[in-house]
């Protein structure tokens, strides 16, 4: 489900079943490496899009979280804990961090839950025919992350 | 009527002059915005175009998975947005079902559970649905998966507005 306010209504209605939150980490930066962190962004704005349309109705996608690329780790960190303790107390069971950034990779074990680093695939040269397959096979392997995790979870509940 | 009448202050000018300017830009602004406003309402109602998915000739009667993209207006932001069918043959006969799950909208993979074979199945609930899209019993769905409009032109398929299978 998306951060708008009429999949809120469905979500109301429909919470035990809406138990895993995405978090798009985006970082910004405006040096030289400008393009690059650009595209980073609208890699993960993509993926995220995807996986929310994949996974609807179990999943909920928040708005990003933005930070400057000197910010460092430890805050980042904290912070990421606090989104983390509060999702959980609100019914969330399972929290997907969704980066291209490869700093996160450094503090994985450290953050609660799930990191998934996807590097970024230059796409705007690609024709829409390829971004899309190039997408669709990211997508594919993110897909079964997701569902043994679900089902992992319910074996231990049973 | 004396000159005094006919003399306009310095203020009085700055005022008539300003409210002239204020209210030329206050309509140069609010005129677009009405504009924008009405323009979306002007729009509803508007048939979604047939796009084009996939040859005739590479369907089989196994349902396929397509993917393709629809242009979408949401109010006054117009996007592109990605759908997907699943499509087979049978009998001479072209089906096009939508892959969202009608429970809460996750997108259903065919013959993709071991429990549900031959079936399309949804990973979040567990849903499942016949071949024709017929919801399974004693899964969360609670009716059919959707059925695309649809048309065959020189060998092509073409889908429009997926809709629920009464
Ligand atoms: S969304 Fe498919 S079973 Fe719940």
């Amino acid at each position: 489900m998306k951060w708008q306010i009429k999949e809120i209504d469905i979500y109301l209605q429909a919470k035990e079943y809406v138990d895993t939150a995405i978090i798009p980490l985006i970082p910004i930066s405006w040096g030289n490496d400008i393009k690059s962190t650009v595209q980073m962004g609208e890699f993960i704005h993509l993926i995220s899009d995807e996986l929310e349309r994949q996974f609807k109705g179990r999943v909920f996608q928040f708005p990003p979280y933005t930070y400057l690329k000197t910010e460092k780790l430890e805050e980042r960190l904290i912070k990421m804990n606090e989104w983390h303790e509060h999702l959980k107390d609100s019914g969330f069971h399972h929290i997907i961090y969704l980066t291209s950034d490869v700093d996160w990779k450094q503090i994985e074990s450290d953050l609660n839950d799930t990191l998934l680093w996807v590097p970024s695939i230059p796409l705007e040269h690609l024709d829409q025919k390829y971004k899309v397959e190039t997408l669709s096979n990211q997508i594919k392997q993110m897909i079964p992350i997701l569902t043994n995790k679900w089902q992992k979870n319910e074996n231990e509940t049973n | 009527m004396s000159e005094k009448d006919h003399k306009v202050s310095r203020r009085q000018f700055l005022n008539y002059s300003l409210t002239g300017v204020g209210g030329f830009m206050a309509a140069g602004i609010t005129l677009p915005l009405v504009r924008f406003a009405l323009d979306p309402a002007l729009k509803v109602g508007e048939e979604t175009e047939m796009v084009a998915v996939a040859q005739v000739n590479e369907l089989t009667n196994e349902p396929k998975r397509f993917d393709f993209k629809v242009n979408q207006v949401d109010a006054w932001y117009e996007s592109e947005v990605s759908r997907s069918a699943w499509v087979y043959e049978e009998d001479g006969k072209i089906v096009a079902l939508s892959p969202v799950c009608t429970h809460l909208g996750c997108t259903v993979d065919w013959d993709a559970s071991g429990d549900h074979p031959n079936r399309f199945f949804c990973p979040c609930h567990y849903g499942a649905f016949e071949k024709d899209g017929t919801n399974v019993d004693r899964t969360p769905p609670t009716q059919p998966l959707f059925l695309y409009d649809q048309e065959v032109r020189n060998g092509t398929l073409y889908l429009g507005r997926p809709r629920p299978q009464v």
